[in-house]
């Protein structure tokens, strides 16, 4: 009996996932299948661990702490049955770089919505180097499913056995094969995109100055090109808001930021976009649900 | 097939009370074991259990030698000899019990035992005797051989099997069969190795009671690199170049290892015969992944993270007799013992290919601690818990990219490697990142 891998992948290619799959034997573990074929049982993800909530109640807390990578976040869930997990979550201060081992979960509230999240089983704090080589592991993670995928899409219809004539792996030619079932054909350069934006983020030629001076030491460089790697006009304008108004060091409170950016000349939409792509390019976060703070 | 099969139909349809008929149950044993290939113990236990039987009343076991032993066998029958006996009290669920324990010998191999019951008969060292009804479990991978309750040990005349002999044996017929040490294969014997000895030195063992000396080390050809133990002094020296005709292989925990005694021949050849011994001795990069397909590898580097550190880590204390680690102050084997302190990490690390267990030893640990084991015991004395030396090691360890090198075996669970040297991995991030991009800029 073998122990269930840690896959490194990047939060969006995990959060992208909607296939959950069981494995044989007396006590199937189950699996979420990316749409590249990651087998999921078991993750190990290092990040920014933005913000650690308690969800559930007191008597009953279930810590919920978001985890940003270069690509997206990961949604990590400790309740009363990962004790230790839980108890390492509620003593952390974000924002910091976070290493987490969990197991893979997925849950479809209704038919078309699913939601991935983690359940860990180990959470620790680490340094920027181990996070950096995480996000090199990611990136060759990632790579060898983009090969194995781009062969499975030359064959009509992709076999296990194809795979492996072309070198695949075992373990991954079935992931690939049951990925391509139910996804069909996935647009890849939107993987190789999200490869590329990975190793950018390592290389400090492609880090962009944010404006922001000492805030932000390591700004991720998120987009897919280089020009939206800074904020754009209206998210420097939001940013702005965001810090006048975090007055306490809670975060800016939404009514409070909707207010001010109106009375800027930016409409609610355009607000809910910056603050959203803000989200994402990990400048600013959620400490508490509806309150912003920047990083 | 058929007639030896019989016996076994018969116990089959004993234990479950006549209810199906001996053809019926023929012919199922046939299917498990011709169609399903599982063995005849499984397919018997099997077979009783579908017709609602007591698997545990099936008397016939399967007569087998002692090469033959996997662990986990529930019923075999063995010819063996007595190579050593002794006694020992153990403490059992509050209870002293004494046990026998020892080794056993046929021409096949050797292998420890442990008698649970007092016996029907004495036995003594040079006995040969026939016991049915043992079972079998595995121990550091080795396989061990039990006698239980339902066991059953008859002596047999001393000339049912040949005189042991420690070492050696018949001398080989016929010319050697010439190996790479690639592909080498436990139980082969009379071969011929040609192999630079990377490393050499004498230690002195006991054998039967007499103290015996084996020269033991480390040889390579260009495919790879065994451990060996010659049984004879040939006075090897290090770096030679060698045609060693005439040895066997016995394999170590799924690792094959080289033995050669007074029957083999050595030739000495020139040396640049082969690689020079730098050249031989490094220590392939390997995956997780290809080693769990290989069942382990010798002398293997593998790169990952310490994702988990593993019950057992930290300070722990040993049994003074066996070595065994105590749970709550008492040993499996010996009971209560004051143990002796010891300092050990047993802790996953994962390449994202596969998972394997890595065991440092105290050299190690401390290395990795920069602390010694009396200050560990001194942290935990004022500590009160010896959890504070796991909580250190967890608080360096866990997450960490580390390099290791070592052995890697394989067994029921999983693979584990006994790390000889390890080192906290710094990578240069940046120009990997930079090489894999620019491939990705170029292949778009």
């Amino acid at each position: 009996m073998n122990r269930e891998v840690a896959w490194r992948l990047f939060a969006s290619e995990y959060n992208d996932a909607t296939l959950e799959a069981e494995g044989g034997g007396e006590r199937p573990p189950s699996y979420i299948v990316t749409p590249l074929g990651a087998r999921v049982n078991r993750v190990f993800v290092v990040g920014v661990i933005t913000d650690v909530e308690n969800v559930g109640t007191d008597g009953q807390p279930m810590w919920r702490a978001r985890v940003s990578d270069p690509t997206g976040t990961f949604h990590v869930y400790a309740g009363q049955y990962q004790p230790e997990a839980a108890a390492a979550l509620s003593k952390l201060k974000p924002p910091l770089f976070g290493a987490i081992v969990g197991k893979s979960r997925i849950y479809s509230p209704q038919p078309g919505t699913t939601y991935t999240s983690i359940r860990p089983e180990t959470v620790k704090a680490v340094d920027e180097s181990v996070r950096d080589f995480w996000i090199l592991e990611a990136c060759r993670s990632l790579r060898r499913r983009l090969d194995a995928m781009a062969e499975a899409q030359k064959m009509d219809p992709p076999t296990k056995e194809g795979l492996m004539k072309v070198g695949v792996k075992e373990a991954i030619a079935d992931g690939i094969v049951q990925a391509a079932n139910h996804y069909g054909r996935v647009d890849l350069s939107r993987y190789t995109a999200m490869l590329a934006e990975g190793l950018r983020y390592l290389l400090p030629e492609y880090r962009e100055s944010t404006g922001l001076g000492d805030v932000v030491p390591e700004a991720p460089a998120t987009a897919k090109e280089e020009r939206s790697a800074e904020p754009d006009e209206t998210e420097t304008q939001v940013l702005a808001v965001i810090g006048d108004l975090d007055k306490d060091g809670k975060g800016a409170a939404w009514e409070g930021i909707l207010e001010a950016a109106t009375a800027k000349g930016v409409s609610k939409d355009a607000l809910e976009e910056s603050i959203n792509s803000l989200l994402d390019k990990g400048l600013i976060y959620e400490p508490i649900l509806g309150r912003m703070k920047k990083i | 097939m058929k007639e030896e099969l019989a016996p076994h139909v018969h116990d089959i349809t004993r234990v479950l009370g006549n209810k199906v008929s001996e053809q019926e149950i023929e012919r199922e044993l046939s299917s498990y074991l011709n169609v399903y290939r599982v063995s005849l113990d499984t397919a018997k236990r099997s077979i009783v259990k579908k017709h609602g039987g007591n698997p545990a009343t099936l008397a016939v076991g399967v007569s087998k030698t002692l090469r033959d032993l996997n662990p986990g066998e529930q019923s075999v029958n063995l010819l063996v000899r007595i190579v050593s006996v002794n006694e020992k009290d153990v403490t059992v669920e509050g209870g002293t019990k004494r046990i026998l324990y020892g080794i056993l010998g046929d021409p096949s191999a050797t292998m420890p035992f442990t008698a649970w019951e007092p016996l029907p008969i004495p036995i003594a060292k040079g006995d040969v005797v026939r016991v049915q009804n043992a079972y079998t479990k595995e121990y550091r991978g080795q396989v061990q051989v039990n006698f239980g309750v339902r066991t059953a040990v008859g002596k047999e005349a001393a000339d049912a099997l040949p005189e042991f002999k420690p070492v050696g044996g018949q001398p080989y017929l016929g010319k050697p069969t010439p190996v790479r040490v690639v592909d080498l294969r436990e139980g082969a014997s009379n071969i011929a190795v040609t192999a630079r000895i990377l490393s050499v030195e004498r230690r002195e063992v006991e054998v039967d009671g007499a103290p015996k000396a084996v020269f033991s080390g480390v040889l390579a050809d260009e495919t790879g690199k065994s451990q060996f133990s010659a049984w004879k002094d040939f006075d090897l020296k290090e770096d030679e170049v060698l045609r060693i005709e005439g040895a066997y292989v016995k394999s170590w925990r799924g690792i094959p290892q080289i033995s050669f005694d007074e029957r083999a021949t050595i030739t000495r050849l020139k040396a640049d015969l082969l690689p020079p011994a730098e050249r031989l001795n490094v220590s392939p990069r390997m995956w997780i992944e290809d080693l769990a397909e290989r069942g382990g590898g010798a002398d293997v580097t593998v790169r990952g993270i310490l994702i988990d550190l593993r019950e057992g880590s930290g300070l722990v204390y040993r049994c003074p007799e066996c070595r065994r680690v105590l749970r709550k102050g008492a040993c499996r084997i010996h009971g209560e013992v004051k143990g002796e302190p010891d300092l050990r990490v047993k802790a996953v690390l994962d390449d994202g290919s596969g998972a394997l267990t890595a065991v440092f030893d105290r050299e190690l640990t401390e290395a990795l601690l920069d602390k010694s084991l009396d200050a560990c015991i001194a942290a935990a004395k004022e500590a009160m818990s010896t959890e504070i030396v796991r909580d250190e090691l967890a608080d360096i360890l866990v997450a960490q990219p580390i390099e290791a090198r070592g052995n890697v075996t394989s067994d029921d669970y999983g693979l584990m490697m006994i790390v000889d040297s390890a080192k906290i991995l710094k990578v240069d991030v940046q120009t990997e990142a930079r090489e894999m991009l620019e491939g990705l800029e170029g292949s778009a």
